[in-house]
């Protein structure tokens, strides 16, 4: 365990809030409990999601793919073959995870740095949903509905609001360790290295090929686990949700907005901005559907002109000038 | 007819430029020499407006040019033969001839400037219709002359122009610079070859680490030891 | 040759004659500005729109507002490129990536508040107008905008090859600086082209209105065609694009036609994958 690492584990503030999250059950409404497990998925989404796009500097819009392998696909060979959900997660993640492979696989061979990615990645999106829409097994453009509280904990069933939001916040806390950890390891080097530059990387020896495919790797899985448990959550797949390029675009915006990178700009604005969007949605989503994606839209266009780095790591460097100077005049 | 005061300029880091103050009269070439990294293409790059300047102003026939864009220079009379060249390589000699009159002003005097160009370098008029990517170092650094005539510039500033030639293009190159210079242009050249530069130029301002070292006339940079040594950067 | 089968491709072709015109404005601000706009298919929705706007407000045919929408679409370009893309042109080539993605959530669910994501129909006076041609039907607006797409893209391909501004942007293209030393204001034919490979859109959407619907959300898609011929013809050559969106309109309209259900619209993507494995350069590109 390197010095890194455990930092992210010792953070206090992360405990902290875990504490918080974890005593909503016995405060919160059930509809703002909804609101938290799901902020709670986003925040796992988006830290998946950085493993490739943050840390690998890669758009990837082909997580769509992978959330809606674990949502849709494990959920129907649940529903119509039998298979237990817990092997349907294994089996999607590593689906997932192969898909993944086989995407870095494909960039690498068509070179135009980050932008062939988005393209090529946006294209297997499309397909994605294509997919689902268009075959009954996987419901078709209806649809799957997955009644809940059946079968408990050995059919992936966590009981009510409570369970689910126990659930969640496990998994953002082992995608966030995920996340700390190759950020300290040799893999987020590498990665990182690659990002900020391509050849110089390169002609230090650093393989693009694998070191990119063991990336999408991990996070396709991650996010397939996350999809089988939001789609566990909701009771009712939706491909037009759980499969499409607009929810892998939402959590780019949502990530981008946070700062890519550290595991905490994606981290802080799921946490702050799905909730704010689903109370919103939930005042004028009536009267303007569509109202927060606007707003995303806007925020992320501001953010981009003004701090490209992204608003957490602004306000961190802000607050670190604020204590400079506080403790300057002491 | 150019004059700059208290130029300094800087990329990221150190000031490539700090407060060079210089002239250049009409009619003269005067020669702009240094060892690499001395300041020289960011002091040109300056002059045509591609790098903006952190403090100081440029004139140019008695008015402020310091805020003015690249493409208003050009329209003018400032003009810079590029180093490296730079012809667009997929447009064929003509077309890059003709781009170079392309600003506001040289449109009409397009056809004789052509001719003046062609006159100037025969070469050029036989490889009329090639692709300027497929022309020898030589000829494309005609071509680079030849375009910057085009939009008739009263200054002319020169990048190295005898960068990587065979000494026959370069006995070509320079004996047009210097019949141009003779027919009034007034010329600004950076050139590694000293001795070529101190052929041609009538004056000669060194640079040594973006400062002014030596300003002075031919005959007394020939004369001055320093010239030598600060070209060669010791 | 099999009726179904030349009906198929007579109709493949002419839907991609017209996705060849969408490309055809993305490839040229790719290739001025290095710029690839995931909002392109968005800026198309909106065009569309307001033509359904001004049919449903004025009475006016998409046919005749796009003199109307054009010029918007051009000015919005403008503005996009002056305000938006501009500050970020030398940034990383990820934040264009973002800002355009947002710029494409910002569209889509501006259109979704005003317009509700209902599928609506653009009357037009030619929408149910059809051609016989012994055994094959043609339907004559799909006609009309596989003509007019061909004939802006040779306009295009002249202006460009053989005119002074067409030789500006060229330079432009080949080595920004040296045109700068040129005397061309470089920054105002990137906002041109910017602004000229938007303003198309506005034909595109009036030359694919009559007979379809249209949603707020279906930008994306269009972006993804658009993307995928680019891709196919090697993103700069504009005939390879011209190419690239035939063969997608042509996979689209054999898959839908010989594959049921949905499934058969991923026909295209399959073709696209494959060529990207088979050739990563395009379909007409040299190994770099």
């Amino acid at each position: 365990m390197t010095p890194a690492f455990l930092g992210t584990l010792r953070t206090p503030w992360l405990w902290l809030a875990a504490i918080v999250v974890a005593s909503f059950p016995w405060w919160l409404s059930s509809y703002h409990l909804g609101i938290a497990i799901l902020a709670l998925l986003y925040v796992s989404l988006a830290l998946a999601w950085n493993i490739v796009g943050g840390m690998g500097g890669q758009i990837s819009l082909a997580h769509s793919v992978f959330i809606g392998m674990g949502a849709v696909v494990a959920t129907a060979l649940n529903l119509r073959l039998g298979l237990n959900l817990w092997v349907g997660l294994v089996v999607c993640a590593s689906g997932a995870a192969i898909l993944g492979v086989f995407l870095a696989l494909l960039d690498s061979r068509f070179r135009l740095a980050h932008l062939s990615f988005a393209l090529i990645t946006l294209a297997f999106a499309e397909i994605g949903e294509l997919v689902v829409t268009g075959s009954d097994f996987l419901g078709g453009a209806s649809g799957l509905y997955y009644p809940k509280a059946a079968g408990g904990l050995m059919q992936f069933d966590f009981g009510g609001s409570t369970g689910y939001l126990f659930a969640a916040l496990l998994l953002a806390l082992i995608c966030l360790f995920v996340n700390a950890a190759i950020l300290a390891s040799p893999l987020g080097f590498y990665l990182r290295a690659l990002r900020d530059n391509e050849n110089a990387a390169q002609a230090i020896g650093i393989p693009i090929l694998r070191n990119r495919a063991v990336a999408m790797a991990i996070s396709a899985a991650l996010s397939s686990v996350v999809g089988t448990l939001y789609a566990r959550y909701l009771g009712f797949v939706d491909p037009t949700q759980l499969a499409s390029p607009t929810l892998v675009i939402e959590i780019v915006l949502i990530a981008t907005i946070g700062g890519l990178g550290t595991p905490w700009g994606p981290l802080v604005a799921a946490a702050v901005l799905v909730p704010a969007g689903e109370l919103l949605r939930g005042k004028f989503g009536g009267v303007l559907p569509g109202l927060h994606y606007f707003l995303y839209g806007v925020l992320i266009i501001i953010v981009v002109l003004t701090s490209p780095e992204g608003l957490v790591p602004r306000f961190a460097s802000l607050l670190q000038a604020a204590k400079r100077r506080a403790g300057g005049r002491s | 007819m150019l004059r700059i005061e208290g130029l300094t300029a800087a990329y990221d880091g150190p000031p490539a430029l700090s407060d060079v103050s210089l002239h250049v009269d009409k009619g003269e070439i005067l020669g702009l020499l240094g060892a690499n990294n001395s300041g020289k293409s960011t002091l040109i790059n300056c002059i045509s407006g591609l790098v903006r300047p952190l403090a100081g102003c440029i004139s140019f026939e008695g008015a402020d040019i310091t805020r003015l864009k690249p493409h208003e220079r050009v329209a003018n009379g400032i003009v810079q033969v590029p180093e490296g060249r730079q012809v667009f390589p997929q447009m064929s000699v003509l077309e890059n001839l003709l781009l170079g009159g392309t600003s506001r002003g040289a449109r009409s005097h397009r056809s004789t400037r052509l001719d003046q160009a062609f006159a100037l370098f025969p070469r050029l008029a036989e490889r009329r219709p090639q692709l300027a990517g497929t022309l020898s170092g030589g000829e494309q650094q005609m071509l680079a002359i030849g375009r910057a005539l085009m939009s008739g510039p009263r200054l002319l500033m020169l990048d190295e122009p005898s960068l990587g030639l065979s000494p026959l293009f370069v006995q070509i190159i320079f004996k047009a610079l210097g019949e141009l210079n003779k027919e009034g242009l007034t010329l600004l050249l950076i050139e590694q070859n000293l001795t070529l530069t101190l052929a041609y130029a009538s004056r000669g301002v060194v640079l040594e680490r973006g400062q002014i070292a030596i300003e002075g006339t031919r005959e007394m940079l020939k004369g001055d030891p320093r010239t030598r040594a600060a070209y060669l950067g010791l | 040759m099999d009726i179904l089968l030349a009906q198929t491709l007579i109709q493949g072709l002419l839907i991609g004659g017209a996705y060849a015109l969408i490309a055809i404005g993305m490839c040229l601000t790719y290739n001025v500005s290095g710029i690839v706009n995931f909002a392109h298919g968005d800026f198309l929705t909106l065009g569309m729109f307001i033509a359904f706007g001004l049919q449903a407000a004025a009475a006016l045919d998409p046919y005749v507002s796009v003199a109307i929408t054009l010029p918007l679409l051009a000015m919005l370009g403008a503005l996009t490129y002056q305000y938006l893309l501009r500050p970020v042109a030398r940034s990383h080539a990820l934040v264009i990536i973002q800002l355009t993605l947002g710029l494409s959530f910002v569209l889509q669910n501006g259109l979704l508040m005003i317009f509700g994501g209902q599928p609506v129909r653009t009357p037009s006076a030619l929408e149910a107008s059809i051609l016989v041609l012994g055994d094959l039907f043609i339907r004559t607006p799909q006609l009309i905008a596989f003509c007019t797409s061909l004939a802006l893209t040779l306009v295009l391909f002249l202006v460009l090859g053989y005119t002074e501004t067409g030789r500006r942007i060229r330079a432009v293209h080949q080595n920004p600086q040296a045109a700068a030393l040129m005397g061309i204001d470089v920054p105002r034919v990137r906002t041109l082209t910017f602004a000229a490979g938007i303003g198309i859109l506005a034909v595109s959407g009036a030359l694919l209105l009559p007979g379809t619907t249209i949603w707020p959300a279906q930008g994306l898609r269009f972006t993804v065609i658009t993307l995928m011929a680019l891709i196919l013809g090697g993103m700069t050559d504009f005939a390879g694009v011209y190419i690239g969106a035939l063969v997608i309109g042509i996979a689209e309209a054999v898959g839908t036609v010989y594959v049921a259900g949905t499934t058969g619209m991923i026909l295209p993507y399959g073709i696209f994958i494959l060529v990207l494995l088979l050739r990563p350069n395009g379909l007409f590109g040299r190994a770099a």
